[in-house]
């Protein structure tokens, strides 16, 4: 059992099963929930893998999700039913490198944990109820699709990216959802639901050598597990596929999103000082404190909306900032200024300490909220970032190196612009 | 995770929670005012005239970096409409300052800030400044416009301007275009004053060593006499069902389905209709969620809830178009299996320990613990977690059956994929 403290004065608890799966134990006192996450290194862009030197296969977009959804399904009955016996709530989700089930309970915790580990080692997948569930996941990206900010998103890495499959919409397709099958799905299911391709994380008032103990008496040993798992990403060309696409949706206004491409190049410590370095540089340029926020407002270029961030994996990198916006192109001239100054000029060193403030204070606020807790800690577990050094390599990073980071990632060569006008633009006024 | 009440003068309570549970200091003002068509919409103004500029820090630049400066201190602001009031809602939230280096001068200094950017607007002294006012004009302007980008959200509006059109109820929180076209400067900046010294005002704040912020507060806020009294919600007789449809370029149909509920927050079924919501579609044990999504597979979400100062209870489900028709017929036997009696004690049992649980659990959260007490402040009853939890727990079949009985079908609303067609949003 390994220690590591909060700056909140806190610790958590982690070890590593035998059967390969790890553990975080965060105990917090007076807290009534109980908080289980269970995760695995698995998400939408695991679309072409192979295990320890087998074949190499190839799966529909939107399978990790639609494997998300079939697992609360249970011979005679659903998860759902069960949880709600104890008062609890569970949930799922799908990013593009994680799927997480978890539960959010006052009463029978202990329960509620077992049965977190139980339903997601026994898939109860036929073809009937695969086909069934066909019909909601439909319904799901259809919602999704309605929603201008998901479509403005799933747009700027349909155009940042030609091959890579965080081009793709998490929930895949329509038309790669209906060929989903049972076949395909477990064969996703064996290979990342192996215990030593997953975490598991509790948070509330728990003991920890307790909570730790009776994981490992209820947690299975895969008697098949396959041995490391080997990813395959197509070779992603330098260039972006598109520098702008222009779309129409029933939207009141437009929107505008710029997106840069940057090479994935770091892991671990690394990639957590990339994360906090190009944050601070994405708050420097979107920031309301940043110098041309009320500008652009009061110019009606940008509205509450506007923002910045980066978004960093072993895998891909890319950074995006936009805003809706009464003129799209007056916009991009005016983001283009304030990029370029920012990457030629000195950085301010006060703007750059004020702004550490701020994250120091979120990171500690963050704690208060288990679910955030639970999933940093094993999303960081996933890509090698250390739990406990963020505080630290925050105060030390400069505003030289912010500014250097904006020079080198934010290439105009690698960008693209995405614009979203209203239908019949004229009709709207 | 108690609160402690007092009133600082007529009208004006501060309650406080003294908890060391957290990490964070969180404080909400709430100041009532009925819902009137003449004043909604310069009243969903506030929020974003006020995070512009204050006597002290004269720009959104300024409060951002005060924020800043008090490591990631939120200052906010948002309107609520519980009921037929509409409630201006002041926030803050701060880091325990024994968390953070320097920290003691700190919440003094943020809760003085709160205080200063939210009641000593920027501007000459009898308007807000015009610039200002003009730009969150036009703000507020894309804002209305904008609800149809959530098609959910808009359905859910034009709903409500339908099925409450002769009613406050049917007035949407941030207003309506017409108004905010002649909305003036100093009618809104005479409005805001009237609200901070003439109306209700209640305090609430979640943290430890709160002897200092009470101390503050009782020095910082007029005692300037609250005598504005404030209405109950108008009560309506359903008079047969309404239906309405819309068309928006969509891809999804959203259907809304509202119901008079005939009980509200101080009626002693109250309790009885939350666990018969729940019941029939709260949770994904519901019986909505059941057969809509998991035995038809017609909807992704499909769920039902509950205003309880106004009497309400709204079904939504997103559901491709070809199938609206089953979908209302299967959510119109839910209903009525309910209304018959057809409960199961698992269903029972469930949904009574679900809403238990998500009551007990809002304690572990210092925004919900403030939150969850806007309905009795609204019908001047506040009761505590263990008084709902007590309430919740002595509900039984009859009472959970009686209560449905009592719901009707008053209108079902469905915005439909087509060319734009009804009403315009945010108008009327």
């Amino acid at each position: 059992m390994e220690k590591i403290k909060t700056p909140t004065g806190d610790t958590v608890y982690s070890k590593r099963l035998p059967n390969g799966l790890s553990c975080f134990v965060f105990p917090r006192k007076q807290f009534l929930r109980t908080y289980g996450m269970l995760s695995t290194n698995y998400g939408s862009i695991d679309l072409r893998f192979g295990v320890s030197g087998g074949d190499c296969v190839d799966v529909p977009a939107g399978i990790a999700h639609f494997l998300e959804h079939k697992l609360f399904e249970e011979e005679g009955g659903s998860v759902f039913s069960r949880y709600a016996e104890w008062g609890a709530s569970v949930n799922a989700f799908t990013s593009y490198t994680q799927t997480s089930y978890l539960f959010s309970t006052t009463e029978n915790w202990e329960d509620c944990l077992r049965l977190l580990i139980e339903f997601v080692n026994s898939p109860h997948l036929t073809d009937e109820n695969v086909e069934k569930e066909k019909g909601i996941i439909i319904q799901e990206l259809q919602m999704y699709a309605d929603y201008p900010s998901h479509r403005i998103h799933s747009l700027l890495l349909e155009n940042l990216y030609s091959e890579h499959p965080v081009r793709l919409d998490i929930g895949g397709t329509a038309e790669s959802v209906q060929r989903t099958t049972v076949a395909d799905l477990m064969r996703c299911y064996n290979t990342f639901y192996q215990p030593g391709n997953m975490a598991l994380a509790v948070v509330g008032d728990v003991d920890p050598a307790q909570t730790l103990q009776m994981i490992e008496d209820n947690y299975p040993v895969w008697e098949q597990s396959t041995g490391p798992i080997e990813r395959f990403d197509p070779p992603e060309p330098r260039q972006v596929k598109a520098a702008r696409v222009e779309e129409e949706l029933p939207v009141s206004r437009p929107r505008y999103l710029l997106g840069f491409k940057h090479e994935p190049v770091w892991q671990g410590e690394d990639l957590l000082r990339q994360q906090i370095v190009m944050s601070l540089g994405m708050r420097l340029i979107a920031g309301r404190s940043s110098a041309s926020y009320e500008r652009l407002y009061a110019e009606d270029l940008i509205t509450d909306s506007f923002s910045a961030y980066f978004s960093a994996d072993p895998r891909f990198a890319y950074s995006a900032m936009g805003s809706e916006t009464r003129d799209p192109d007056a916009l991009h001239h005016a983001l283009s200024g304030i990029i370029n100054e920012l990457k030629t000029a000195r950085v301010s060193s006060g703007d750059v300490e004020r702004l550490k403030r701020q994250f120091y204070g979120a990171h500690l606020a963050s704690y208060d909220s288990f679910e955030y807790t639970a999933n940093r800690l094993i999303s960081n577990y996933f890509r090698g970032i250390p739990s406990d050094s963020f505080l630290e390599v925050l105060q030390s990073v400069t505003a030289d190196e912010v500014q250097a980071a904006l020079a080198e990632h934010l290439d105009w060569e690698r960008s693209t612009t995405v614009v979203i006008r209203p239908v019949n633009d004229h009709e709207q006024e | 995770m108690k609160f402690t009440q007092c009133e600082l003068s007529e009208g004006v309570r501060l309650h406080l929670c003294e908890t060391d549970k957290f990490t964070s200091l969180t404080c909400k003002i709430f100041i009532q005012q009925d819902l009137k068509e003449k004043e909604a919409t310069g009243t969903a103004l506030l929020p974003l005239l006020l995070r512009r500029g204050s006597r002290t820090f004269p720009s959104t630049l300024h409060i951002a970096r005060e924020s800043e400066e008090l490591y990631a201190a939120e200052f906010g602001s948002d309107i609520l409409k519980v009921g037929e009031r509409q409630i201006l809602e002041l926030y803050f939230q701060m880091v325990d300052p024994k968390l953070l280096p320097q920290g003691e001068k700190l919440l003094e200094r943020g809760l003085r800030s709160f205080w200063q950017i939210f009641t000593e607007p920027f501007g000459p002294g009898d308007r807000f400044h015009e610039p200002y006012f003009s730009q969150e004009k036009r703000t507020l302007e894309q804002d209305l416009k904008g609800l149809v980008n959530d098609k959910r959200s808009y359905a859910l509006a034009r709903f409500t301007a339908l099925m409450c059109e002769d009613e406050p109820f049917g007035i949407y929180k941030y207003g309506d275009l017409e108004s905010l076209e002649h909305l003036d400067n100093r009618f809104v900046y005479e409005h805001y004053q009237n609200l901070l010294q003439r109306h209700p005002l209640d305090v609430f704040i979640v943290g430890s060593n709160l002897d200092q912020a009470a101390d503050l507060f009782a020095s910082l806020i007029p005692s300037s006499g609250r005598s504005v009294t404030l209405q109950k919600p108008m009560r309506v007789q359903v008079e047969g069902e309404r239906v309405f449809e819309e068309s928006l370029d969509v891809n999804q149909t959203v259907l809304v389905m509202g119901y008079r509920t005939n009980c509200t927050y101080l009626d002693d079924d109250y309790y009885a209709l939350l666990v018969g919501n729940g019941v029939l579609g709260g949770f994904p044990h519901s019986k909505l969620f059941m057969n809509v999504r998991e035995r038809a597979s017609l909807a992704y979400s499909v769920g039902s809830s509950i205003e309880g100062s106004k009497g309400l209870l709204t079904i939504v489900a997103g559901i491709s178009d070809d199938s609206r028709e089953q979908a209302v017929e299967i959510i119109n036997e839910q209903v009525n299996a309910i209304k018959g009696g057809r409960i199961s004690p698992e269903e029972l049992e469930q949904t009574k320990r679900g809403l238990i649980s998500a009551m007990t659990g809002i304690n572990d959260n210092p925004a919900g613990i403030i939150d969850r007490n806007v309905i009795g402040m609204v019908e001047g009853e506040l009761r505590s977690v263990d008084q709902v939890v007590e309430a919740i727990s002595r509900v039984e079949y009859d009472d959970c059956v009686r209560a449905m009985q009592g719901i009707e079908l008053d209108t079902t609303y469905l915005l439909r994929p087509g060319q734009k067609e009804g009403a315009n949003y945010g108008e009327d």
